[in-house]
């Protein structure tokens, strides 16, 4: 260590360069901080403040979801009743009510079967008189348009429909 | 010094015997004296609130080196930007020093040379008088290693000095 002691002492000659003067009247302010706030463990970081802001997507998303909705609700409504005849297609009931209004209205139905079932004879409540029992599977399609924009919508889904035919005496 | 950590009233005669070397200790990390003393007051604040002993001086310069880590971290690209100037050395930061002549200016430059683990000792050791167990503590190393990182960082210095002068 001897061969050290002059470049020690060239080194200890060094004056570290003065800290600025607002640096413990920066510590005095953090030290009255915490002092104040004792129990706030914050370590100088305040936290922050929450703010609200919209997710914009999410809120794309759901409106959307809900346009969907509430036309797939109306079509529910509107659908025609189903007749008690089968058949393997049945033309669409277009509706001819285009009026000028921007949105979307019924323009085909489509009814295709692909399976029929007699499941036998079945005596229903308060009848004296058997009936056929058919059960038919279908798949419907019904397509929406908006005569203004000329977009369409269409939903396909599968049905499932039992029909009961008087027997005749004979 | 005795043990003041618990007066309040105390910290400012502490920190003027401290504070020098400490932001010195913390200018190993950063290159502006702004960030030093950030660093400082962060580490000190801390270090006050905890009612620590200030005769552990080990822990004081641990707690200011371990802020200078956590700052570096947080920024990654202000650390890149610290190990390029570290690296590249161009006079670009603000000297640690007060110079008298050439000569000091020159001993100056090269300690900006030395690798920063041999810096840190040196500074722990020449400026603010820890002895080697308070740097072995301060930087979680055996006293062993804190010597011959000392004895290296002298070697060196000798080395580019008598270059330099």
């Amino acid at each position: 260590m001897n061969d050290f002691s002059e470049l020690e002492a060239e080194l200890k000659k060094l004056r570290p360069r003065p800290v600025s003067p607002d640096l413990s009247a920066r510590i005095e302010v953090s030290l009255a901080q915490e002092a104040a706030g004792r129990g706030v463990a914050t370590a100088g970081v305040l936290p922050k403040q929450r703010k609200f802001r919209p997710n914009w997507l999410a809120l794309g998303l759901g409106l959307a979801a809900a346009a969907t909705f509430l036309i797939l609700a109306r079509v529910n409504v509107d659908r025609p009743s189903k007749s008690t005849g089968l058949a393997l297609l049945t033309p669409a009931p277009i509706t001819p009510t285009a009026k000028a209004v921007d949105s979307f209205v019924p323009a085909a139905m489509t009814q295709v079967v692909y399976d029929t079932k007699d499941e036998g004879l079945h005596f229903a409540e308060g009848k004296d008189e058997p009936m056929r029992r058919l059960r038919s599977r279908k798949r419907e399609t019904v397509q929406w348009k908006n005569p203004q924009t000329g977009a369409s919508l269409r939903v396909t889904y599968p049905t499932e429909e039992v029909t009961l035919v008087p027997i005749s005496g004979q | 010094m005795e043990d003041v950590a618990t007066h309040e009233e105390d910290w400012k005669s502490c920190f003027a015997e401290l504070g020098p070397g400490l932001v010195l200790f913390a200018r190993q990390f950063v290159r502006s004296i702004a960030d030093a003393e950030d660093i400082v007051q962060d580490a000190f604040v801390r270090f006050w609130r905890k009612q620590h002993s200030v005769n552990d001086r080990g822990l004081l310069y641990a707690t200011v080196r371990s802020v200078a880590l956590d700052l570096l971290r947080r920024d990654a690209r202000r650390a890149r930007r610290e190990a390029t100037a570290s690296a590249d050395m161009e006079q670009i930061t603000e000297p640690q020093f007060d110079f008298d002549d050439g000569s000091q200016r020159a001993l100056a430059a090269a300690i900006d040379l030395l690798p920063v683990e041999q810096r840190e000792v040196l500074v722990m050791k020449i400026w603010n008088e820890l002895t080697f167990a308070e740097i072995a503590s301060a930087l979680s190393i055996s006293q062993n290693t804190a010597a011959s990182r000392y004895r290296y960082a002298l070697a060196a210095l000798k080395k580019n000095f008598v270059v330099h002068e």
